[in-house]
Parts: C-alpha cells; sequence; structure tokens
C-alpha cells in the first residue's frame, strides 16, 4: 500500500496551480488549488490582496464621513453598505428616517441591486468563455450607472445615503428615465436568456457543478441567493423588513437543485423581482422631507447597535460600538462574500475538475473586496 | 430552438454602437454631477468647515491675499461633496468637470487661485 502512493507520488505527484490574484475570472483573489491531474484535491485560499483595513479607518472618523468610506466596501453594490451604516447609526441614536428618504434609499437599493447583478451576468460569461454576453452586460450596467448620475451626482460611489435618509432628492424627470430604463432592461433580459440562460454551453458548465444541500449551505454560511438556491426560503427585507420594503410587493425567488445553475437562476429572478419593485415603489413615492440633517452629526449614546440587510451577494450585517461621541467606538461588518469565498468556494471545489473552478467561482458571485474589506 | 434565431443577429447592424469614440466624443456630464470643486473668492469666510468635515483630509487652509482660503489636494480627493454641502456660505461648489488627470502630483494641488478659475 505505501509503495503504491510512494509510485504515484513519483509518477503523478499532486500539482500546485495558482488561480488569481491577476486573472479576470478570480477578481483579486488568490488560490492554490492542489490537483491530481485534471481533479482538484484541495484548494488553499490566500485572502488580503484588497485588504483596506475599514473597521479600524471607521472609528476616526465622524458617522457622515463613514457613509462616504463604506461605499468602497463593496465596489459593484455600494447602496448595500451605505443602506447598512446608514440604518445602524439610525438604530443607535433611536431616530427614523423620514418616510420619503427611505423610499428614495428602497428604490436605489434595488436599483443597485440590478446594477450587481447585470455586472454578474458579464462576469460569468466571461468565466465560462461567452464573450459576447460579457461586452452586451456591461454595456447594459451603463445605463444604471447613468441613473446612478442623474439621481446622486456619482457614476461608481454615489455616497448617498448619510445617517437621517438621503443627500438629495430625485431631480425632475427622474422616474420616466428610471422607468425607460427599466423597460429597456425587462426586454433585455429575453437576450439575455436565450444568449446566457439557455445556452447550451453554460447548461453544460454550470449543471450539477458546485453542489451542495441546503444543511451544507447553512453550515457553510452562505447567504442570499445562493442558500435560496438549496431551496432555503429566506430573505432579510421579507422576513426583518426595513426602510420602505413593507410597501413592496415581491417574493424571495428560491430553486431546489442547489448547482451552479440553480443560483444563476435565482440571481436572473431577483432582477426580474427589483425591477417590479423600483416600479411600485416609484408609484408610491410619499411627499415630503428626505433628510433630517441633524441625524448626521449627531452624538450617539453610550451602547451598541446591530443592522442586517440584503445585499445583492447575501446578508450583510453591520455592528457598531459607541462610546457617546460622534464616532464609532468600533464597527463590525459581516460581508456576504466573505463565506462565499473563504468556506462554500474550497467545499464546492474539492473533487471538480480545474475547468469548473472558474465557474464554480462566479456562480457564487463572490466580491473579493467585500471578503477582505 | 427555431433555424431563424442565429440571423436575428443582423439586426444589431443597423443599431447604434453601445460606446463612444472617447477623446472626440463623451458622455455629457449631468448637471449636478459632484466633479472639481469651484470655489467663490467673494463668499469664503475661510471658517475651515470643508478642512474639518473631509473625509480624506484632503482640504488645508492657506494664506492668500491676506485672508484665510482652502487649498484642496486633488489627487486625495473622493468627490463625496462633504465640503460643499457644509459649506456655510455656500462659497464652494461642485462642478461637472471630470476631466482632471495631469501628469504629476504637483499639478493635483489646487490654491485658491486655481480653485476660483472658471470650471471647464
Amino acid at each position: 500500500m505505501e509503495e503504491n502512493v510512494l509510485e504515484k507520488e513519483i509518477f503523478f505527484p499532486t500539482m500546485l496551480v495558482p488561480f488569481g490574484p491577476q486573472h479576470p475570472a478570480s477578481g483579486h483573489f488568490h488560490a492554490m488549488l492542489k490537483c491530481d491531474g485534471e481533479q482538484v484535491v484541495e484548494l488553499i485560499p490566500y485572502p488580503g490582496y484588497l485588504h483596506r483595513g475599514f473597521e479600524k479607518l471607521m472609528e476616526y472618523r465622524l458617522h457622515v464621513q463613514n457613509s462616504m468610506l463604506v461605499d468602497r466596501i463593496c465596489v459593484l453594490d455600494p447602496f448595500a453598505n451605505e443602506m447598512g451604516y446608514a440604518n445602524v447609526v439610525e438604530k443607535a441614536v433611536g431616530v427614523e428616517a423620514p418616510e420619503k428618504g427611505k423610499f428614495i434609499r428602497t428604490i436605489m437599493a434595488e436599483l443597485g441591486r440590478i446594477l450587481s447583478h447585470i455586472t454578474w451576468i458579464g462576469v460569468l460569461s466571461m468565466a465560462l468563455g461567452l464573450d459576447s454576453g460579457t461586452r452586451i452586460a456591461w454595456g447594459d450596467r451603463e445605463k444604471i450607472i447613468r441613473l446612478n448620475e442623474i439621481a446622486t451626482g456619482g457614476r461608481i460611489y454615489p455616497c448617498f445615503f448619510v445617517p437621517g435618509g438621503v443627500r438629495r432628492g430625485f431631480p425632475e424627470g427622474f422616474k420616466e428615465k428610471a422607468l425607460k430604463v427599466l423597460d429597456y432592461l425587462e426586454k433585455q433580459l429575453n437576450l439575455y436568456d436565450n444568449l446566457v440562460f439557455q445556452n447550451k454551453t453554460v447548461h453544460v458548465r454550470l449543471e450539477r457543478v458546485g453542489v451542495f444541500d441546503s444543511k451544507e449551505a447553512a453550515a457553510l454560511g452562505a447567504t442570499g441567493p445562493n442558500l435560496r438556491a438549496c431551496g432555503i426560503d429566506t430573505d432579510v427585507r421579507r422576513d426583518e423588513p426595513y426602510d420602505a420594503y413593507p410597501e413592496a410587493d415581491f417574493k424571495a425567488v428560491t430553486m431546489k437543485e442547489g448547482d451552479g445553475y440553480a443560483r444563476a437562476l435565482c440571481r436572473r429572478g431577483e432582477i426580474s423581482e427589483s425591477i417590479s419593485m423600483v416600479r411600485q415603489l416609484l408609484e408610491k413615492m410619499p411627499r415630503g422631507k428626505i433628510r433630517i440633517k441633524e441625524l448626521a452629526l449627531a452624538k450617539a449614546p453610550v451602547g451598541d447597535a446591530h443592522f442586517c440587510c440584503e445585499s445583492a451577494r447575501g446578508e450583510l450585517c453591520f455592528y457598531m460600538v459607541s462610546d457617546g461621541t460622534n464616532k464609532p467606538y468600533r464597527v463590525k461588518v459581516r460581508g456576504p462574500s466573505f463565506s462565499h469565498t473563504l468556506s462554500e468556494f474550497p467545499y464546492l471545489v474539492r473533487g471538480a475538475s480545474i475547468a469548473d473552478v472558474p465557474a464554480i467561482y462566479w456562480s457564487l458571485d463572490p466580491c473579493p473586496s467585500d471578503m477582505d474589506r | 430552438m427555431s433555424i431563424s434565431k442565429p440571423f436575428s443577429i443582423v439586426k444589431h447592424l443597423f443599431k447604434k454602437p453601445m460606446t463612444l469614440a472617447f477623446p472626440f466624443e463623451a458622455l455629457e456630464p449631468v448637471t449636478d454631477y459632484r466633479g472639481r470643486q469651484v470655489l467663490d473668492l467673494e463668499r469664503c469666510v475661510g471658517c475651515g468647515t470643508c478642512a474639518w468635515i473631509c473625509p480624506n483630509e484632503a482640504i488645508e487652509i492657506v494664506e492668500y491675499n491676506g485672508r484665510k482660503y482652502p487649498k484642496i489636494h486633488l489627487g486625495k480627493c473622493c468627490f463625496c461633496g462633504l465640503c460643499a454641502e457644509y459649506c456655510p456660505s455656500e462659497a464652494l461648489k461642485m462642478t461637472a468637470e471630470a476631466m482632471i488627470s495631469m501628469f504629476n502630483k504637483a499639478e493635483a494641488v489646487y490654491g485658491p487661485d486655481k480653485l476660483s478659475g472658471k470650471a471647464k
């Protein structure tokens, strides 16, 4: 027996294949794949390429300044981070934002979710070698970025939600422009269905690849679409509603299979749901104030606050301890990508072939900047 | 899947491209875009609120013509617009000027004279 192992090691040694950090299919994430021929035996992740120390930086800044900083935690989904931080400060101070401010926040957060998912369609197509999908998806992404620009003044980093509401109301004609973009995107979704989701290549590359059941997924810390793809019906927006989500009628998209294709369809379904939510909320928009300006520099009483919101990738939680000043004493961010990349990904890759690694990676939709923070 | 489906690509030949030929044409920035700041020398009271609120500590208060004015290091600026929002006399404003790349760091420091110049 021992001789056989030795023989195998000499003639067929386990190879170490690097994955990332400078490859478009990995983002800024580095991992070493221990391979036995084509089969991956083990994946050793090396996080930290995008560590910028946000949690420490936040301790030195005012609440309103932190709102500008949290954008950078996840570049592809900045609104969710702002939503989380603004809400946790409001919770700590004990004051709620005005109704109209909450509506604007929810609309922008849902547009952010569409933005993130469309970007993801692009990178998934890129990982699967379907380049036309990448080009078209990133072209459509520009439409929502333009909406961001009109509403907030910033393209990628909106710096828009602050404790106490939003920094400005929608400009005139925003509703019409937003509805036009949503109509366009709905039309484009048919194209994505034909080009990406019903494509033979995508079926072959994603079906029965990277499968886990609901128990394993929950144990590995999966949240959001990855958990819903295993059949667990969970959504923070519905279970613990915040901001204007109780006003919107939506359902959490769930699948049963738990493989890469189910995760892809889950996100595809979420885009449709978000489009309908933005439409509903734009119709129901109330009148009134958008912001309580004093709250941005308000002192939070001694104590702590905890807030969870549903980002495009899953559950995003903020825990803030306050020492009675207008700066946080300590902030802890629980990003969804941390467990996607560091616990689920190595688990799913074990036993898969090398070619499946990027497919599994992007079917989980991790964000390396959210993982490292 | 029908046989005619692949031929639907042909219609894209008659559509406008998604991209722009950048140096010659560019997207029009929106009116409320958060680009480079512009300073009104008459209105500025030199209170230093902009320097205090700046998250990146990119603003410094300097003497100019015997009065105090902000000097902005655009290399550090994150264009969040807090300085303009908290300016009590509305002297500092954000403009739609976004093309502010330069070859060396020293050029990125905008003193009161450069800041008060008209935005492109």
